[in-house]
């Protein structure tokens, strides 16, 4: 990113991470531009997520999460180099099911019913909690990690289930 | 004694300090059943079962309910930081699901490092947060997958999430990954490695492989790898070396997918019952090698 880049970037705080999911499909649904990014290294706490727009955007975007329930901490300009979270999606196939991998977590279905089998990897506490509510449901019927979880670990299994929701509708007759 | 420290996902169950039981397939922390489900769960179930096969007493663990809030895991963090006080001289502290947060764990972990006697373990959150807090050093043992090897060798990440490309990219290159995570000092004492070889770590040496036998679907089944820190748990109480026990608790883990079978569909809970069998058989073929 060049420095003229960085300038018209600004970062949105919110106060967890599942704040910051759900306010991530918000504002792609009503078309922003946005990304999900590590906060500032001087407020993270080590299980958190900001989200990464435009700076021209700030109040539109402030106002549009405001409606939807979700007030933002702050609206800082980017100053500094941000990480992002891993997008790296990978399958196995091991035949009647599959395992789609995003980044350090796993969620496996078959793939004939679409029945979430398992949940594996992570380690924050809503991982099992996901784990509980989502195994045994089909892809199609169950409530997303977005809906339920709270942390980073629920938001990777979040690409994950996406990743899973698409390839089993694609099959679909 | 073990003491397993962690959350369980129900939502508002208090902070619970108490030995936990597994037996007939249900696990019990004092008189509160307990949910079988991938997670600390599985760690305290296959810690109470290694430790009945070997002849140790009861595990002890310190539990509070989390759904992913982290109001549990912080009454957690406040417990080690202000209360925790062991009946056992020495102990056996395994750290596992709690939600990050660096500030806390500091204070947590420092509390626990008074206390002479002690072997401290990490796993999954805690994991998580002892690298990002900087305390990786004050561990004896973590238990990282190669996701996770990938978040130790990476000095920016302070979360598996935010590994950066270039370094989850060379996941299949673990003793590379090892190598770099000790470098910048993101590395317990010892470490095991799970994934298609176990690796066995020894501040920064790779002292023991374990690849046989080989359940590909294990890497599906949610709470293996819980599994595999419960027996290691157990096994250095019982007063093998941490590079040992760790070597044969890879080779039991193994042996218990054998036994058990499993496709990508099996739970966890379906596996813990075939704990004895494979630890006995993993102690006798390791010692026969």
């Amino acid at each position: 990113m060049t420095k003229k880049d960085k300038s018209e970037k600004a970062i949105v705080l919110l106060k967890d991470v599942r704040e910051s999911m759900k306010a991530e499909r918000i504002l792609k649904t009503e078309k922003y531009d946005v990304k999900v990014v590590a906060p500032p290294p001087e407020v993270r706490i080590g299980c958190d997520l900001a989200i990464e727009i435009s700076l021209v955007d700030g109040f539109g975007v402030e106002n549009l999460l405001k409606s939807n329930g979700i007030n933002p901490i702050n609206v800082v300009p980017l100053s500094n180099l941000q990480l992002k979270p891993l997008e790296i999606i990978k399958e196995v196939d091991f035949g009647d099911y599959v395992m789609v991998k995003a980044g350090h977590m796993k969620l496996t279905y078959e793939k004939q019913s679409g029945e979430i089998v398992n949940v594996s990897g992570g380690g924050c506490p809503d991982i099992p909690f996901l784990a509980l509510s989502m195994v045994g449901k089909t892809v199609t019927d169950t409530k997303r990690p977005d809906e339920l979880g709270y942390t980073l670990c629920a938001f990777m299994l979040e690409k994950a289930y996406e990743r899973a929701l698409q390839n089993y509708r694609k099959k679909q007759p | 004694m073990i003491v397993v420290v962690g959350t369980i996902p129900i939502k508002d169950m208090p902070l619970t300090t108490d030995f936990c039981e597994y037996s007939h397939e249900k696990l019990k922390g004092g008189n509160l059943d307990l949910p079988l489900i991938n997670g600390t769960s599985a760690l305290v179930a296959t810690a109470a079962a290694a430790c009945n096969a070997l002849e140790l007493p009861k595990p002890y663990a310190v539990l509070a309910g989390d759904i992913g809030t982290g109001e549990g895991s912080n009454l957690i963090y406040r417990f080690l930081r202000e209360s925790f006080k062991p009946t056992s001289e020495k102990t056996v502290i395994t750290m596992h699901y709690i939600k990050p947060n660096v500030l806390y764990a500091r204070d947590a972990v420092k509390a626990l490092k008074k206390r002479a006697n002690t072997t401290l373990i990490a796993d999954a959150g805690s994991m998580y947060v002892a690298k990002a807090a900087g305390l990786a050093k004050d561990f004896d043992l973590f238990t990282p997958d190669s996701g996770e090897m990938a978040f130790l060798a990476d000095p920016e990440a302070m979360h598996p999430a935010y590994v950066r490309s270039f370094i989850f990219d060379a996941v299949n290159d673990v003793p590379a990954l090892i190598q770099q995570a000790y470098q910048n000092g993101n590395a317990a004492k010892a470490l095991l490695v799970k994934g298609v070889t176990d690796y066995i770590v020894d501040e920064g040496k790779i002292v023991a492989e374990v690849s046989e036998p080989c359940i590909p679907a294990l890497e599906a089944v949610g709470g293996t790898g819980d599994t595999l820190v419960g027996i290691v748990s157990a096994l250095i109480d019982s007063g093998y070396s941490i590079t040992n026990a760790a070597t044969i608790a890879a080779k039991a883990n193994r042996l218990m997918g054998t036994l058990a079978k499993p496709n990508p569909a099996t739970k966890v809970w379906e596996m813990i019952r075939f704990i004895p069998e494979a630890l006995r058989k993993a102690e006798e073929t390791l010692a026969s090698e």
